[in-house]
């Protein structure tokens, strides 16, 4: 069976895929894999354009600006997005609208509870990824590799925040 | 490089990216919360498989003096309480501010309400940026590796780093082989 129409493959396959992705992110773009960044860029355009104010707040500005880190990783997000749609189309493994594992992890089959938990969740996980300044690709895949001391810090309070929560407020899946 | 020859060097990567964490299955929302409940543990192989790999390839390329580092800066508190928000953020979300974009490409409706949730919450936290910056972001020892703070040489320590992760992922393999955990996990698996 060909790698592309595979419907899975090993992760271990798919971890060096992706920790290779280093490489052209080190000598093209000078910088490592990182997705958090470009909700700055996309919300901070999208503000700027109904707030002129924010056109001063220094941090937005620099997310904002034009330059090939900024598009870069925005590009990125969203090939993301259409890779998953090719791999799907290609191996034929189309998927629910919502995954099965909600109705046993929040006990509801609603839709309207799951939309909110994914919008909360969505919120927290942002807001937690730029207090770190990075998210589970910047800090965790790129930084750890780096053996980067804030990466190492985050990453153990990622999975500690993770786990606890997982445990504590969703059921077992 | 361009901006442009940046967006076409992006999107190219970014269909890798999404490519591999589909096929991975590392992107599903059964992965992550069952990763993050410890009955699961396809989101951990991947995840170290990938640092491994980057770590081997960073110590090459700067061994050679081809690249330079780029750590993040180290701010204790931040790093602590925004690392701990990601994680709660990811179990509730079932996504990584990544892997979201994959869900929403396989056609996953939820997702689309994390992504709207994320975009919100990266724009509270830039509008409360010039509020943190005094409090959370003022001091600390910089953009430090743990081969500054050691004095070993980055590359060394890099593939120590990599051999460490290989033995931790052949401990989770012999705990349960990632076929049978694909199998049980309820996501197309593999053949």
């Amino acid at each position: 069976m060909s790698i592309l129409t595979a419907k899975a493959w090993s992760p271990y396959a798919a971890g060096v895929v992706i920790g290779l992705l280093q490489v052209p992110a080190f000598i093209l773009i000078d910088t490592a894999l990182g997705t958090s960044s470009a909700y700055v860029t996309v919300s901070g355009a999208l503000g700027q354009s109904f707030l002129p104010s924010l056109a001063e707040n220094d941090y937005i500005a620099k997310h904002v600006a034009y330059t090939a880190k900024n598009m870069w990783q925005l590009a990125l997000v969203i090939g993301i997005a259409l890779g998953a749609f090719l791999s799907v189309r290609l191996a034929g493994t189309g998927r629910k609208a919502i995954s099965p594992i909600w109705e046993k992890a929040l006990g509801t089959s609603s839709p309207a509870a799951r939309f909110a938990l994914a919008f909360a969740g969505g919120f927290i996980m942002l807001l937690g990824a730029r207090l770190a300044d990075g998210c589970t690709s910047g800090h965790g895949l790129s930084g750890v590799a780096q053996l980067a001391v804030s990466s190492t810090i985050a990453v153990a309070a990622m999975f500690g925040g993770g786990i606890l929560t997982a445990n504590l407020f969703l059921r077992r899946i | 490089m361009s901006v442009e020859l940046a967006i076409l060097t992006g999107v190219l990567m970014g269909i890798v990216f999404g490519f591999a964490l589909e096929k991975g299955r590392v992107f599903e929302p059964g992965v992550i919360v069952g990763q993050m409940q410890l009955s699961n543990f396809i989101m951990l192989k991947v995840f170290l498989t990938a640092i491994a790999t980057g770590s081997l390839a960073l110590a090459a390329l700067t061994g050679f003096e081809i690249v330079t580092l780029h750590p993040k800066a180290t701010f204790y508190a931040a790093d602590v309480i925004g690392g701990g928000l990601l994680g709660v953020g990811i179990a509730l979300a079932g996504a990584c501010p990544g892997t979201v974009l994959a869900q929403a490409g396989a056609g996953y409706r939820d997702a689309l309400f994390t992504l709207a949730g994320g975009l919100a919450g990266a724009f509270v936290y830039s509008i409360a940026r010039p509020a943190i910056e005094p409090v959370l972001l003022a001091e600390g020892p910089g953009k430090i590796t743990f081969a500054d703070v050691s004095g070993v040489a980055f590359p060394v320590l890099a593939v120590g780093l990599a051999a460490v992760v290989a033995v931790v992922l052949f401990a989770l393999e012999q705990r349960e082989a990632w076929a049978r955990e694909l199998s049980r996990s309820g996501v197309p698996a593999a053949a």
